[in-house]
């Protein structure tokens, strides 16, 4: 019998009916000999995991200000905006998500302090707006503009800071490339670039958008035609 | 120092380590009513606090970043948060050293199962000719064994074990006793039309995952997350599938966090116990044995021994020789990948399958090495498809992409349509190639630790090259463009960095004789008979299988062999 199930301590966690059903799932096999009545139980362990859920509430900043969590939901909205397929970044909890970890983290909370300061003291310098003051015209400016500071930024990493002259004779003949105007604004938006992606993509409006289908549960693998015939139709095997 | 003996109880046999190596023999020796203690360095598993299987990222308020978002700053877990290494490329408290101008990296599990808690699963057998490859082309040594040696235990390993695959007749890859495998995915079938092109043999990979009932273990249900380990068991660890069964007869006591520190021998030529630190209390233990069975991975292996001096055995225990830690190798590791417009805009479906490639490529060009620049072969894993989305996923594509609608749009485009190729390639074991003592280092629990060294010769850099050339030509020939390295940080540099494979054995090579080698080809020490080393300490090569069905298939050898030999008397 589940033998490998039984030993296993209770899991701590408190999450009741789940080592149940799993074991459920191991008796369901070694009682049918290993057929299809076992997956109905294998399902009910995902469908147990994912209502696990939580449900998303109202979430309470805990490091950022009103302020600042704002313009974190505005920068969500633009990074990763609505389409006819899915919502935004902002939909799927990316402030909170980053607000959280720079609850954790003062290195990080530091970046997003910072960065979320020298955001709105440019918009001002630029437009005399803060960042959601700001019309939408002038806040993409101003990502555009931070993009294109974080692709220079990160060539000029790649390569080197300094270029030598074929003829190198003595120091005076290394140019040092000068860092973008807008290299610390740069890095802020690569970090609140990367963690608003991610914030999307982990969430469930983010996984549906993506069309990811898998972690689930059967008694047989099965690769649809339609998709095969798709592919081979488009490669050279065709 | 005070050392505690345990109790007054002397086992029929100590295992040490609890891996593929410990957790076999614990098994079999079990099986035959001997009684076992076995030692692991790190705590009990239980799988259903351990094993995030059936999670989704959402799960977590921190996605999988960790708390304070700790993979944003690379000191998460080292496979991402999801996965059960239970372990890592460093552990607090007990550091390895590496010499000058060498690389090496050491990946430790320490939980009861080590890491087959979260391995890859491959499980391929060595062909009649990884055996012998002195004889074929003069480099390396041969193995004392021969295929027909090992290959009943391969037999019964698969049966125990369970292993897809299916029946091929490919020398380089032999047959086994294989489970049903699942049917290859879009892309798999794409890749293997361009290999097809290539002469390359494409067929169903061959993973210890079950797809039929076997011991009360549940079929696998293809939920894809073999990484994090199985709750259900449907993939082989030698904790669930062994050791937990094992212990349910009475004759095994676990000691965990149990950190060895030597082998005790008796003056006579044998040896008649273990010392080990009880990490909870940091009290050094003895436990009494007829016999020792080391299985704490290859050069963990090799360090207790090393350490285990005494009058008799001055360079440590087993080591006339000189060659305990000599030869230590990796697997040759290499990846690319690229993208296949072909399969742009596919109708999504569940690529997960039973939690790996459903095909691979075995070596193919094993009669045609004079046309080669290397000796010797590799065999390529496959990925791609519709991966769970997690943390850093998308940084790439951001960064390429800027932001927006556009942004998105790209994502979404791209997402499944990219297939990635990793080369396993075997290595020749070199003399520039070992680990030590380091005489200047003690572990948090005064242990000595291993110094490595490490070089890759021409020979490995020559077949990495030529697995670049080669997945070039199947990304190409499938209408695909090379994208760049996969496993980038692990494989950067054109090869991988020494260790990163975790595929390191040697160390404690098996032979002929006592001169030429440490252990005989049961992996019997040849100076003390009851002593055994059943991890991958005992490779005489580093064929391109992966090494632990293989060390199942040994160590199973080595106990039917042992407990023979004590019911004869001899041990």
């Amino acid at each position: 019998m589940s033998n490998l199930l039984n030993i296993a301590p209770a899991s701590p966690d408190g999450r009741p009916g789940r080592r149940e059903l799993i074991k459920a799932v191991a008796f369901a096999v070694v009682a049918t000999g290993g057929l299809v009545e076992d997956v109905e139980a294998a399902q009910h362990v995902h469908a147990e995991a994912v209502s696990a859920q939580k449900a998303t509430g109202i979430y309470t900043a805990k490091e950022m200000s009103a302020a600042e969590f704002k313009t974190l939901g505005k920068l969500a909205e633009l990074i990763v905006p609505a389409d006819d397929v899915s919502g935004s970044a902002l939909d799927a909890g990316a402030p909170a998500f980053i607000d959280l970890l720079c609850s954790q983290n003062k290195q990080l909370a530091t970046t997003y302090h910072g960065g979320l300061a020298w955001l709105d003291a440019e918009m001002n310098r630029k437009f005399s707006k803060s960042f959601v003051n700001a019309t939408v015209e002038q806040q993409t400016a101003m990502l555009d503009l931070l993009v294109e500071a974080d692709k220079s930024e990160r060539a000029r990493m790649d390569e080197s800071a300094v270029v030598k002259k074929s003829d190198f004779r003595d120091f005076s003949d290394y140019t040092f490339k000068q860092p973008h105007p807008q290299a610390a604004g740069a890095k802020f938006f690569d970090w609140v670039r990367k963690m608003t992606v991610d914030a999307f993509y982990t969430s469930p409006i983010g996984i549906k958008d993506l069309g990811f289908m898998g972690n689930g549960a059967y008694s047989k693998y099965e690769v649809p035609k339609q998709s095969l015939d798709y592919a081979m139709k488009r490669s050279p095997f065709a | 120092m005070a050392q505690i003996p345990n109790s007054q109880e002397v086992y029929d046999v100590i295992v040490v380590g609890s891996g593929a190596g410990g957790g076999t023999a614990t098994r079999v020796l079990t099986s035959k009513g001997m009684k076992v203690a076995l030692l692991e360095a790190g705590p009990m598993l239980d799988p259903f606090k351990e094993f995030l299987e059936h999670k989704m990222p959402a799960d977590y308020d921190h996605r999988g970043a960790e708390e304070g978002g700790a993979s944003y700053f690379g000191k998460g877990k080292p496979f991402g948060f999801f996965s059960t290494t239970s372990g890592g490329w460093q552990l607090e408290g007990e550091p390895y050293t590496v010499g000058e101008g060498s690389k090496f990296e050491w990946f430790r599990s320490r939980i009861v199962g080590g890491r087959t808690n979260h391995y890859g699963r491959m499980s391929f057998r060595f062909s009649d000719f990884d055996f012998k490859p002195y004889t074929r082309d003069g480099l390396g040594f041969d193995w004392p064994i021969s295929y027909e040696d090992i290959s009943p235990y391969y037999d019964k390993a698969e049966e125990f074990i369970g292993v897809c695959g299916s029946i091929e007749g490919i020398r380089s890859a032999p047959d086994g006793k294989f489970h049903t495998p699942p049917p290859p995915k879009v892309h798999e079938t794409l890749i293997k039309k361009s290999c097809d092109k290539l002469g390359i043999p494409c067929i169903p990979n061959r993973r210890a995952v079950i797809t039929k009932s076997i011991n009360g273990r549940a079929p696998c249900h293809y939920c894809g997350q073999c990484g994090r380990g199985c709750q259900t068991a449907s993939a082989y660890s030698s904790s669930q599938v062994e050791i937990f069964p094992a212990m349910k007869t009475g004759l095994v006591k676990v000691f965990d966090n149990a950190m060895v520190r030597e082998v005790l021998s008796n003056g006579n030529g044998k040896v008649n116990g273990v010392l080990y630190v009880d990490k909870r209390t940091r009290e050094h233990r003895v436990i009494r044995g007829k016999a020792v069975i080391l299985a704490a991975s290859a050069c963990e292996s090799a360090r207790i021994l090393l350490n285990s001096k005494s009058k008799e055995f001055p360079n440590g225990l087993a080591n006339g020789s000189g060659l305990v830690g000599r030869y230590l190798m990796d697997t040759v590791g290499f990846g690319l990948s690229g993208y296949v417009p072909a399969l742009e805009g596919m109708p999504h479906y569940d690529t997960e399958g039973y939690g790996g490639a459903h095909l691979y490529m075995p070596w193919w060009d094993w009669e045609k090495h004079n046309k080669l620049d290397f000796p010797r072969g590799y065999h390529i894993e496959i990925g791609g498809g519709y991966g769970m989305p997690g943390v850093g996923s998308y940084h790439g594509a951001a960064r390429t992409y800027g932001y927006g609608k556009d942004m998105k749009q790209n994502i979404r485009q791209r997402y499944g349509a990219a297939v990635g190729f990793s080369g396993r390639g075997e290595m020749i074991p070199n003399a520039l190639s070992y680990t030590e003592i380091d005489p200047t280092v003690v572990d948090q629990w005064g242990i000595p630790v291993l110094k490595f060294h490490f070089k890759w010769s021409d020979h490995e850099w020559r077949q990495a090259r030529h697995m670049e050339r080669t997945f070039t030509q199947i990304i190409e020939g499938m209408g695909g463009k090379v994208l760049g390295l996969n496993n980038a940080q692990r494989e950067s540099g054109g090869i991988s960095v020494p260790g990163t494979i975790i595929h390191e054995v040697g160390t404690v090579k098996m032979g002929l004789n006592a001169k030429n080698s440490v252990l005989n080809g049961f992996t019997q020490a040849h100076e003390v008979k009851n002593l055994f080393v059943v991890d991958g300490g005992s490779f005489v090569s580093n064929p391109d299988k992966n090494p632990t069905l293989t060390i199942n298939a040994l160590s199973w050898r080595a106990c039917d062999y042992l407990s023979e030999e004590m019911r004869k008397g001899n041990v």
